[in-house]
C-alpha cells in the first residue's frame, strides 16, 4: 500500500475531468457577475453617492467579514428557512451567489484602489475640457484603472476556482466533490486528491499565462 | 441599483427552476456517496448497498430514483429544506431525530465498533477509550453513543466530514468508531492497517428519515409497503449477502 498507484491516477485523470466544465463554469459565471457588482460598488464607493456609499459600506462589511462557508449555507440552507418558496435556489445558483457576493465584496475594494491610485491630473483634465463625472470614469479613470487592477482581479479568478470546493457541502458535484467520492469508494486518498491538484494547478497556470498576455496588451500605450 | 440587481438574479433563479417545484418526478435521494460500502463511487459510479437497496425498492414503487450527493453534514439540511425527500445513508434512528423526522420500518440492524491501528495494544474494547481520542464522522449518531458513555468527558472526541479511516491508519487519533458491518468490509477490502477491538457495544437500527408531512407520511407507508415485500421475497437478504456475506436486514 505504500507504493503509489500509477495505474489508479491515471484511470481516474478522465473521470474527473469530466467534473471541471462545471467547476469553470461556477467560476467563471461567478466572475462575470462578480466583477459587475465590484465595479459598481467601486464606482458608488469612489462618488460616494449617497444612501449607495452606505448599503454599499455594510455589504462589503458583511461579505468580507464572514466565511465563503457560512454564506453558501445562509443562501442554501437558511433561505429556504424563512421563504419555503426559495428551496428553488438550488446548489449551483447558491453557489454563485455565494461566490459573487462574496468576491465582489473584496474585488470593489481592489477596484476602488485602482480608481483612487489614477492620478489626479487626469481627472482635472477631463473635467477642465467639460467631461462629465461618467464620461470622465468611463473614458479616462476605467481604462487606466483597468491596468492597475488587473492582476489582484486575476488572483481573485484563481481563488474563485478553488472556493468552488466548498460547492460539494451543497450537493453540487464538481471536481472536488468527485474526488472526494472516489477517494472514499478507494481508499486511494493520496492518489485521488494529487490527481485533483495537479488538475486545479494546470488550469491556474494556463490563467496566469492569459494574465500575462493581457498585461503585456494593456501596458502597450506605456511601452516604447 | 444593489437590491434591484439581487432581485433580478433571484427573479432569474426562480423563473429557471419552476420545473423543480413540481410534485410529480422522481424520488429524490439523498446520500454522501463517501461512506464504503453503503454509497461510494467508483469510476464515476454510485455504487454500494444503499444504491442497490434503494433501486430495489423504487422499482417494487415504481417510481424513478434520483440521488442526490452531498456532504454527510449537509444532507438534513437538504431533506429539511425539501430539495430531497429522504436520506439512503445508513441513517440510524434516535431520539433526537425523531423529534424531527419520521422514520420507514428498519432495514439495517448493526452495533457500534471500536477500530484501531493494526498493532495498537493500547485499545482493546469501548472500557480503554478512557483518555483517548476518538474520531467520528461529523452529524453521525456514534459521537451521541459515546457521550452516553459513564466516562465520556475523559474521551477526547474528534469529529470528521470524511476520511477518519485514514488518520486513525495513521495513528493521528487511537480510534475511530463506526457501525461494525461497514468497519468489517473496509479492513477486509481496503489497503489500510486497521482492526476490530473488542465487540460491538451499543445496537443500532438503520431506517429511512422523512420530512413530518402529509406528503413525507404518505411517502414512508409507500416505502414501508415496499420494504416488507423486498423482505419477504428475500430481495433484502440476497443485496445483504452480494455486499457483506451476511444478512444484515434481520435483527
Amino acid at each position: 500500500m505504500d507504493v503509489l498507484n500509477v495505474e489508479y491516477m491515471l484511470g481516474l485523470v478522465p473521470v474527473l475531468l469530466r467534473y471541471l466544465p462545471l467547476t469553470l463554469q461556477l467560476a467563471g459565471i461567478g466572475m462575470v457577475l462578480a466583477l459587475i457588482l465590484a465595479c459598481l460598488f467601486a464606482v458608488v464607493r469612489v462618488l460616494r453617492i449617497p444612501v449607495l456609499n452606505q448599503l454599499t459600506i455594510v455589504f462589503i462589511s458583511f461579505f468580507r467579514g464572514t466565511p465563503l462557508l457560512v454564506q453558501l449555507f445562509l443562501f442554501y440552507y437558511g433561505l429556504p428557512q424563512l421563504v419555503s418558496a426559495l428551496t428553488v435556489i438550488d446548489g449551483i445558483t447558491a453557489t454563485i451567489m455565494g461566490l459573487t457576493m462574496h468576491f465582489s465584496a473584496y474585488m470593489a475594494e481592489s477596484i476602488r484602489a485602482a480608481i483612487v491610485g489614477v492620478d489626479r491630473s487626469q481627472t482635472e483634465a477631463a473635467l477642465s475640457i467639460g467631461m462629465t463625472n461618467g464620461q470622465m470614469m468611463r473614458r479616462i479613470v476605467l481604462p487606466q484603472a483597468t491596468r492597475v487592477a488587473l492582476p489582484t482581479l486575476m488572483n481573485y479568478f484563481i481563488d474563485m476556482i478553488k472556493a468552488t470546493s466548498l460547492a460539494f457541502t451543497l450537493g453540487v458535484t464538481e471536481l472536488m466533490g468527485a474526488t472526494q467520492k472516489e477517494a472514499a469508494g478507494s481508499f486511494l486518498y493520496f492518489e485521488a486528491f494529487i490527481v485533483a491538484a495537479i488538475i486545479y494547478w494546470i488550469v491556474v497556470e494556463l490563467l496566469s499565462k492569459l494574465q500575462h498576455y493581457l498585461e503585456i496588451r494593456l501596458n502597450k500605450a506605456y511601452s516604447r | 441599483m444593489k437590491t434591484l440587481l439581487i432581485n433580478t438574479l433571484l427573479t432569474i433563479t426562480l423563473l429557471a427552476s419552476a420545473p423543480l417545484l413540481a410534485q410529480e418526478g422522481p424520488l429524490r435521494v439523498g446520500m454522501s456517496g463517501q461512506y464504503f460500502p453503503f454509497t461510494f463511487v467508483e469510476q464515476d459510479e454510485l455504487k454500494g448497498f444503499d444504491v442497490d437497496v434503494m433501486n430495489a425498492l423504487a422499482k417494487e414503487m415504481g417510481r424513478e430514483v434520483k440521488y442526490e450527493t452531498a456532504n454527510f453534514s449537509g444532507l438534513f439540511g437538504m431533506l429539511e429544506s425539501g430539495r430531497i425527500d429522504t436520506v439512503a445513508n445508513q441513517i440510524t434512528i434516535t431520539e433526537e431525530r425523531q423529534k424531527a423526522y419520521i422514520f420507514s420500518d428498519p432495514y439495517v440492524y448493526d452495533g457500534a465498533q471500536v477500530v484501531i491501528k493494526k498493532g495498537n495494544t493500547e485499545v482493546e474494547s469501548v472500557e480503554d477509550l478512557k483518555g483517548k481520542t476518538v474520531a467520528v464522522n461529523l452529524g453521525s449518531n456514534f459521537e451521541a453513543l459515546l457521550r452516553e458513555l459513564p466516562y465520556a468527558d475523559e474521551i477526547n472526541i474528534k469529529t470528521y466530514e470524511s476520511n477518519l479511516e485514514r488518520d486513525t491508519a495513521l495513528g493521528r487519533v487511537d480510534a475511530f468508531v463506526m457501525d461494525r458491518v461497514s468497519a468489517s468490509q473496509i479492513i477486509k477490502e481496503k489497503p489500510l492497517p486497521l482492526e476490530l477491538a473488542g465487540p460491538t457495544f451499543s445496537q443500532i437500527t438503520n431506517a429511512y428519515p422523512f420530512r413530518d408531512t402529509e406528503a413525507g407520511r404518505a411517502l414512508r407507508d409507500e416505502v414501508n409497503r415496499a420494504l416488507a415485500t423486498l423482505r419477504d421475497n428475500g430481495t433484502l437478504a440476497s443485496i445483504s449477502e452480494k455486499w457483506f456475506g451476511t444478512d444484515i436486514t434481520q435483527p
